[in-house]
């Protein structure tokens, strides 16, 4: 079964040992259509972006204008249109989250890769620096795969997690450990088992 | 402002603790349950608590004894924490600060607190 959530923060419990939780949000989701292999056309609401054809849509699936954002979920537990049915998350105890990273833009090697860098003072002018990448000789190039400066973040990432508890009538998921990307962002859970 | 979402969690485990009303200056006992391979037994822990800080469920305070030949022990706790059986507020202090650090650079007489007496409140 899969679900939209959104991440709302992390806090942790009082038991012994404390355990580090982060709270997750059940979206609220209405199935449009439900197609044969279980998978299902929903729509969800996220901002307030609207346009002829998001209009268009929810006419067709007699929405109310709130749910603006229209996204294919992989199984849902619906056999018809509707509110998306939470019910397995009651039972489930592990969960697979996925979340797009922090974005943290064009990187040097030391951020991106865990580089050493180099001394910061006497004199030193190699301070976080890439350093050589291929030899002139031997190879002669530069190797496959070689740690370079770049893009880094804002990708997506799947975590497997425990629930601690589920709250249904607020929505609201407690998972064991962290999951990536900031508070407020949008994702999908899995539940695994 | 915590998220309403956080502050609802965190208020539901802390809602059945009952945990008497005490700040920087007061003197403190508290037990505390200790594992031992198998065993659990509480153990004492008694002396000044020096800092509060934090909110929440992550809220701590510290407790500053001296120990034998002089040492000062300090132990940091969660208010919340399960493993605090009791704590007893032992003797109200007078000072003029939140947190006491600088009684860690006293020693001896100079580094005794002063009891809050009623009629000053």
């Amino acid at each position: 079964m899969e679900y939209i959530v959104e991440k709302i923060g992390m806090s942790r419990t009082v038991s012994v040992p404390s355990v580090p939780v982060t709270l997750l949000k059940v979206v609220e989701t209405k199935v449009c259509e439900v197609n044969e292999n279980g998978s299902a056309l929903v729509s969800y609401s996220f901002g307030k972006k609207s346009n002829k054809p998001i209009e268009g849509q929810q006419k067709k699936y007699n929405l109310s204008s709130e749910f603006n954002r229209f996204t294919t979920l992989s199984k849902v537990n619906n056999s018809e249109a509707g509110d998306l049915d939470l019910s397995p998350l009651e039972s489930a105890t592990t969960v697979q989250s996925s979340f797009d990273t922090k974005g943290r833009g064009f990187a040097g090697v030391m951020k991106r890769h865990g580089f050493a860098g180099g001394p910061g003072a006497h004199g030193s002018r190699f301070h976080r620096r890439t350093g050589s990448i291929g030899n002139a000789e031997f190879p002669g190039r530069v190797q496959p795969g070689q740690k370079m400066p770049g893009q880094y973040g804002n990708t997506r990432n799947s975590v497997k997690n425990e629930i601690v508890s589920f709250d249904k009538e607020q929505g609201i998921i407690v998972l064991k450990g962290s999951v990536s990307g900031a508070n407020g962002k949008i994702g999908r859970l899995k539940v695994v088992k | 402002m915590k998220n309403k979402y956080i502050a609802h969690f965190e208020k539901q485990q802390i809602a059945e603790k009952e945990i008497p009303q005490f700040r920087a200056g007061d003197t403190i006992r508290m037990s505390i349950n200790i594992k031992e391979g198998e065993k659990v037994r509480a153990q004492n822990f008694e002396g000044v608590c020096i800092a509060i800080r934090g909110e929440g469920v992550s809220r701590t305070f510290t407790v500053r004894k001296i120990g034998a030949n002089g040492v000062g022990v300090e132990r940091i706790f969660p208010i919340y924490s399960e493993s605090i059986v009791e704590i007893k507020v032992l003797r109200r202090g007078r000072v003029r600060r939140s947190k006491l650090y600088y009684l860690r650079n006293l020693k001896g007489k100079a580094a005794r607190i002063k009891e809050l007496r009623k009629d000053n409140k």
